[in-house]
């Protein structure tokens, strides 16, 4: 460079085709019309119209980031689960309750502490973020999180806190990772900051996210803001942190481990091909002890102390995974507070107890369910059965990301794998579909992501996701915000019920007509079920009907959204020969 | 050509904020306006300005006693509970969303006038992004959706108005006007504007002034009486005018409306304030009454401890005063141009000089302007210090911890996504600009954020509830500063044309 020496940076220079990618003959957001005039292709484009070439990002970045924080901020003002409704509440009770006991118990009782009444079932990462956010609602107003007389609080300032941390958690995990991941996956692709950054307002608004975390009430973006700080990472080729990052997803909610398969097979196949690397191996192996031990450390180290204390833990209940050691394990000795808690915390994180799903969820064995029971069988049939239904399902795109470890294929593996999980596991929730949904709708930023097709499928998936939802958000009284919510990203995003403009072919890249076929189908059931739902009761003895029609049409689509991305992944590998990329399904 | 985003694409985007708005904190206005649902639905007309079972009594002029009841209609199929006079205070979530979706279909009537003001402007491209800022504007945001209020239709009226007198439409002009001040007397601060403008445009011969156009004369007195009868008629039949006038010009409520509209009686009070410590040096008398009156300034009469009295009249007569020399040049040059200039000159006597002006009435001025600004740079540099202070000047109406947030980002983005855009679009002026002015904005501006954090956050902390009058005197001081300076620097851009 002939300026090493100056202390001026020459200006990076904008490349003339610097904000709208894509071929000549046009692009995927802006439409040529024959008099030369151009026109956004659906109405986020519009919106961002006029940041198109001339502002810049430090002025767009925080406008987006203002205007999708109001929209959570407003969702935020509607009902939370459990709201004033007794004897049990709901996950906002759940959250609320986790601040309490955890700045006022010992560290040694946060997982045994009257378990009946919302005992801590996620993992130790979750606990010291209720830990930091209760010492911190505690100094603004004791009573909120005060010892057992809290319970099913529903103080209007206290919803406000509770709001305020979701909104702020998210602030620094889930939104910079998402920031950063598309800036990163947009310069792997090739794809303008301009299309970016409508890929970004699109992936944040996503209507589902938004519900549950600011409406339903939970903290699932933090955990999806450490596994898209781990793809950012990946993309960059900074593995270690990836593993660092991945790890901290799983301490903060074991959902977290749909994605598992898909950085294993990562990170394997990373350290075989191009060549054999066992340096690479051992440092992934040592990272993610020490992360997986450090993430530990505070409550096992707590617990020990709390003994040297002498908080008794003789009352605490023996966990039956430490019942079940092969050895007997010396109740006095030093080592058996730290048994005790690696063991009890692993038994309410990983509840197999209860049953293979929990109330009416969208996946495979809710469907077979519906037409053949399941109860029939004893418990260990069943969880083995989902254990081989769900390694069928991961296998394939596992074998992909071995075979290939590319970054182009990562937000596919991850949303592939996690589609398997969903669809296969056990004790799966209707809100876990968030996992499958944010890297699908990843895609969005990729390569050609804004074109109809990818459009149409990122949509579809999402439009779906949100609709099985809504048997929880109606019972959360949170109809309007669904509605509007559901309605206005379909708006801006110009897909169906609000626009058909991805489904017509007037440019390449547009759909093939067994999926418009399905896509629209599926679409038209949405609608017909929701008049339905809302005006003709359901026949006496099916009272719930409609909620298993759900499942059933959610189920069939999620399995259609599985393969398609095991077919993208499939055609983006290049196993097929000729790497078709612009032609897709 | 088509421009992007297009308005109804920004309603689309601002409808969906507003519905999820819905269960958002409410003032008592809402309770006013279920109020008055009640009345008109259940009383005869001739009971309507008399009824006073609940304190919000009905002091809004007929037209919009009319509109209230047109709306009533509709809410019985909804819920009849809230057309009960006697239900005070009734909120049932029907309720709620019922009024809360009133306000955003009339505002179909402000989409529509915007709409019309695009198709007719010069340059589309500057009226657009007017129209779009109208639209999305904070303070009916702040106003009508979350406080609750029905100003954006009647600012739609208004904007429909001056579209017709820029269309060379002046009947329809001065007649929809007559209406739109039959359903909120508060457009009263820009009659004289209107006055002006259609007796010379209109009456009179635009290039002879004294040729007398007969019939247009004629036909403007004949609508504007047929407009009045319909409002007023009933009641003047029934004999009720004075009841009606005593309830629409409250002059026994005091000089500043809670000390929050920043006018020239806001910072005439916080002199006054200042001048209680100030005295004991200067060994001037002390009104011993209005120093010991803690909630000062929150209550509606307002006593000056050292300066003197303010009278009504004296306030008449100042606000005259000051739209005088903004209505002769209109006189002289009549103008579509002129005429939107003198209506926010007039608009901005009427806030800064009137009695007891609701901190409310900063969209008068306000949305008048927004529609001159993009005119060239100089109207931009004028109307900068506006935008920011006439919207901080909204903020202490919603004081709830759950809408602060609401509030401020909302505002903030909007000020910095139009104020970038309207520094790209205005043109620069033929005439030179002030380099003061300029950079007065610039610092204005700039402490606008400390101003807010002090007065949301550090305050509260430092001082917990003691001392709440400081808070608001420190907004409406520093809005009233920024109003009165884009008054100066506007009123040196209007005379310079």
């Amino acid at each position: 460079m002939a300026s090493i020496n100056s202390p001026h940076k020459p200006r990076r220079k904008r490349k003339p085709n610097d904000y709208t990618s894509g071929s000549a003959q046009g692009s995927s957001t802006v439409d040529t019309l024959d008099d030369g005039t151009k026109r956004p292709n659906f109405p986020l484009v519009a919106f961002l119209w006029p940041a198109k070439g001339s502002v810049s990002q430090w002025l767009l970045l925080p406008c987006i980031l203002m205007t999708i924080g109001l929209f959570r901020w407003v969702t935020g003002i509607w009902r939370y689960s459990g709201f004033q409704s007794p004897p049990m509440h709901g996950d906002f009770e759940a959250q609320r309750h986790w601040l309490e006991i955890a700045i006022h118990l010992p560290v040694s009782q946060w997982y045994f502490y009257d378990l009946e009444w919302w005992g801590l079932d996620y993992p130790p990462l979750t606990a010291y973020h209720s830990w930091i956010l209760g010492k911190i609602g505690n100094a603004i107003n004791p009573s909120w999180f005060e010892l057992y007389n809290s319970r099913g609080l529903d103080d209007h300032l206290l919803k406000v806190y509770m709001r305020a941390t979701v909104l702020v958690s998210e602030y620094v995990t889930y939104i910079p990772a998402i920031v950063v991941f598309v800036r990163r996956y947009i310069q792997q692709q090739g794809v303008s900051s301009w299309e970016g950054s409508i890929a970004l307002v699109a992936i944040l608004m996503q209507p589902a996210t938004l519900l549950i975390d600011h409406g339903h009430f939970q903290y699932n973006t933090v955990m999806l803001g450490f596994a898209a700080t781990c793809m950012a990472n990946f993309l960059r080729g900074n593995i270690l942190m990836g593993c660092i990052s991945f790890v901290c997803a799983l301490g903060f909610k074991q959902m977290a481990l749909f994605y598992a398969p898909a950085v294993f097979a990562y990170l394997l196949g990373s350290c075989i091909s191009p060549k054999i690397n066992p340096v690479r191996f051992m440092s992934i192996a040592l990272t993610t002890t020490a992360a997986f031990a450090a993430l530990f450390a505070p409550l096992l180290l707590g617990a020990l102390y709390d003994t040297y204390r002498g908080v008794p833990n003789s009352k605490l209940s023996e966990p039956p995974l430490l019942s079940a050691l092969p050895w007997d394990v010396d109740s006095k000795s030093w080592y058996y507070p730290v048994l005790l808690q690696l063991t009890q915390s692993i038994h309410r994180i990983f509840p197999f107890a209860r049953g293979i799903f929990e109330d009416k969820v969208a996946n495979l064995w809710c469907t077979i369910h519906t037409f053949h029971k399941l109860h029939l069988y004893s418990s260990t049939v069943v969880q083995r059965a989902a254990l081989a239904a769900t390694s069928a399902a991961i296998l394939p795109p596992c074998l992909i990301l071995f075979h290939k470890p590319r970054k182009e294929l990562l937000p596919y593996g991850f949303a592939t794998v996690a589609w398997a999980f969903f669809l296969c596991s056990y004790q799966v929730h209707e809100k876990n579909v968030l996992l499958p949904l944010l890297p699908m709708t990843l895609l969005l930023a990729g390569h050609g992501g804004l074109t109809p097709s990818i459009r149409a499928w990122v949509g579809f998936a999402n439009i779906l996701g949100t609709w099985t939802l809504f048997p929880l958000l109606k019972r959360d009284q949170l109809r309007v915000p669904y509605f509007v919510l559901t309605l206005f990203w379909a708006y801006l995003l110009g897909l169906p019920p609000t626009s058909l403009s991805a489904y017509r072919n007037v440019q390449r890249g547009g759909l093939g007509l067994f999926a418009k076929f399905v896509h629209l189908s599926v679409y038209l059931a949405m609608i017909l079920w929701h008049i339905c739902e809302a005006f003709v009761p359901p026949p006496e003895n099916k009272p719930d009907l409609w909620i298993v029609a759900n499942v059933l049409v959610g189920a069939g689509g999620f399995g259609i959204c599985y393969l398609w991305c095991l077919y993208m992944m499939v055609l983006k590998s290049g196993y097929l020969g000729v790497e078709m990329k612009s032609k897709v399904l | 050509m088509e421009l992007y985003p297009s308005l109804t694409q920004c309603a689309i985007l601002a409808t969906s904020l507003k519905i999820l708005l819905f269960p958002a904190y409410k003032s008592t206005d809402f309770e006013v306006h279920r109020n008055w649902l009640a009345i008109t639905h259940s009383l005869p007309a001739k009971d309507w300005y008399y009824e006073k079972t609940s304190e919000w009594t009905l002091d809004y002029p007929p037209f919009f006693a009319y509109f209230e009841w047109l709306l009533s209609q509709a809410a019985k199929y909804v819920d009849s509970q809230m057309l009960q006079v006697q239900n005070l205070g009734y909120d049932s979530w029907q309720t709620i969303y019922f009024q809360r979706a009133t306000v955003i279909f009339s505002e179909l009537i402000l989409l529509y006038a915007l709409h019309r003001y695009i198709q007719v402007s010069g340059s589309k491209k500057t009226a657009h992004a007017a129209a779009l800022a109208i639209l999305l504007s904070p303070g009916l945001l702040i106003i009508d959706h979350i406080h609750f209020q029905y100003n954006g239709c009647m600012y739609g009226l208004l904007i429909l108005s001056i579209t017709f007198a820029q269309e060379k439409k002046l009947l329809l002009s001065g007649l929809l006007y007559a209406a739109l001040l039959c359903m909120k007397h508060i457009y009263l601060y820009i009659a004289p504007a209107y006055f002006v403008y259609l007796l010379r445009a209109y009456c009179l011969s635009p290039h002879v002034v004294y040729h007398i156009q007969f019939f247009n004369c004629v036909k403007l007195g004949v609508g504007i009486l047929i407009i009045l009868t319909a409002a007023f008629g009933p009641f003047v039949y029934l004999g009720q005018i004075p009841q009606l006038w005593s309830r629409l010009f409250p002059f026994s409520r005091g000089l500043c409306h809670a000390y929050w509209a920043p006018n020239v009686w806001a910072m005439y009070s916080f002199t006054d304030r200042v001048f209680i410590y100030v005295a004991k040096y200067l060994r001037l008398p002390i009104n011993q009454d209005a120093v010991n009156s803690v909630t000062r300034g929150l209550v509606g009469d307002t006593s000056f401890a050292v300066l003197p009295e303010i009278t009504p009249s004296q306030t008449h007569i100042l606000t005259l005063l000051t739209q005088i020399p903004a209505l002769i040049k209109l006189f002289n040059n009549p103008i579509p141009m002129t005429f939107l200039g003198a209506i926010t000159l007039s608009a901005y006597s009427g806030f800064l000089f009137s009695w007891h002006v609701h901190e409310k009435a900063i969209l008068t001025v306000i949305i008048p302007f927004l529609l001159l600004c993009l005119n060239d740079r100089r109207h931009l540099g004028a109307f900068r210090p506006l935008a920011v202070a006439g919207h901080v000047s909204l903020f202490p109406l919603l004081f709830t911890v759950q809408e602060f947030p609401i509030k401020t980002v909302y505002t903030v983005l909007w000020l910095i996504v139009f104020l970038v855009s309207f520094d790209k679009l205005a043109p620069a002026s033929t005439r030179a600009r002030f380099f003061l002015l300029d950079r007065f904005s610039l610092v204005y501006i700039a402490v606008a954020i400390p101003l807010i954090l002090y007065c949301s956050l550090i305050h509260g902390l430092v001082f917990r509830d003691k001392y709440e009058f400081i808070p608001l005197m420190f907004t409406s001081s520093y809005s009233a500063l920024g109003v009165v300076s884009s008054w100066i620097g506007y009123q040196v851009v209007y005379f310079s044309e």
